[in-house]
């Protein structure tokens, strides 16, 4: 069982729900245009396994993101419980204008959680985190959370905090064709993505 | 698909999982996760002879190992590194390996669905040339008639 990853990029990418939904291996990818303030931008989703046996190898595809969605499941605690440690490897391996995004995945199943909001809500502010609960499921929030991190990270590029330049930027400007490519490492819970 | 069969690993990441699993040789048989990790590092290398190292220790493991999940990640990077170096025939002999145990995987149908195009796109080149040699081997014994005839 996972907290469900690979489920949030196919409804993004594809507006569906997958249901049974197998562990990913390795790493997915996915992309999407979205619209931000009239600009038209490419988004490149990598979406890594979140089993152990993949946890070595699939630390490098946080390098040279501009964004990570870091992912819990609301009605399992131990995925909540593991967040800081893939913080810490998100913090580690990214720049310090990476935007990370926190979801709490599954707030369809409100019967089954084990997570407040308010505890995950706080724990997102004291460590610089956008939060929002989501469902997979039933598509709520799933595209909000996309957008506010491509949101931020635009925002980020126009006040000048992010610097195109840099190599490890994660953002890609094509003058003729605008495009801003997003790597969103989404983070998973030990157990995984298995929806 | 294309972003997933070119996506080369990372040079640092490369040399630290194959010296972790040098290493670990070194001292008696390596651990399932250092030959797991190294392999596929390995099948994401640019060079083929990386790949096919990739693919053969990849091979041993999933004879070795007694891990139902370790066995089917096998089936899948073996898949996909025959894939890159277009061994879509044997490719295809892992994939359907591997949809025998979970036939709705998406990744493998993806990947099995392009080493299938690719190989019929083969098989089509194949009788193209076939069928240029044939046209060519036709024009020379019309020359030849020709000449005899002269």
């Amino acid at each position: 069982m996972g907290v469900g990853k690979s489920c949030l990029l196919h409804q993004f990418t594809e507006k569906k729900f997958m249901a049974d939904c197998p562990h990913t291996i390795g790493v997915e990818f996915g992309t999407r245009i979205i619209e931000v303030s009239g600009q038209k931008i490419k988004l490149q989703i990598w979406d890594t396994a979140g089993q152990e046996r993949f946890r070595a190898v699939t630390r490098s595809y946080y390098r040279g993101a501009a964004g990570a969605l870091m992912v819990y499941d609301i009605t399992r605690r131990s995925t909540y419980n593991h967040l800081s440690s893939w913080l810490t490897d998100a913090r580690n391996l990214t720049n310090p204008n990476t935007v990370i995004f926190l979801i709490g995945n599954k707030s369809d199943l409100e019967a089954q959680r084990d997570v407040t909001y308010e505890e995950a809500k706080q724990f997102a502010d004291e460590n610089g985190l956008m939060f929002l609960e989501c469902s997979a499921k039933t598509g709520d929030n799933v595209e909000d959370a996309f957008l506010d991190t491509a949101k931020k990270i635009y925002q980020n590029i126009q006040d000048g905090s992010l610097d195109l330049n840099a190599a490890e930027s994660g953002v890609q400007h094509k003058p003729a064709q605008p495009r801003t490519p997003l790597n969103t490492d989404q983070q998973p819970s030990k157990e995984g993505c298995q929806c | 698909m294309d972003v997933i069969l070119n996506d080369i690993v990372d040079a640092n990441d490369l040399r630290k999982f194959r010296h972790q699993y040098e290493e670990q040789c070194g001292r008696g048989v390596p651990s399932e996760k250092a030959q797991f990790e190294y392999s596929i590092c390995l099948v994401r290398s640019r060079g083929e002879q990386e790949i096919k190292h990739g693919i053969a220790l990849l091979e041993d493991l999933f004879k070795r190992t007694h891990d139902p999940g370790t066995r089917r990640d096998c089936l899948y990077y073996l898949t996909l590194a025959n894939t890159r170096i277009k061994n879509y025939e044997q490719a295809l002999t892992f994939s359907d390996a591997f949809l025998k145990i979970e036939p709705m995987n998406r990744q493998v149908k993806d990947l099995q669905h392009y080493a299938k195009i690719q190989l019929r796109k083969e098989g089509l080149t194949g009788m193209a040339i076939v069928g240029g040699a044939a046209l060519a081997l036709g024009g020379l014994i019309g020359l030849g008639v020709h000449l005899a005839r002269k």
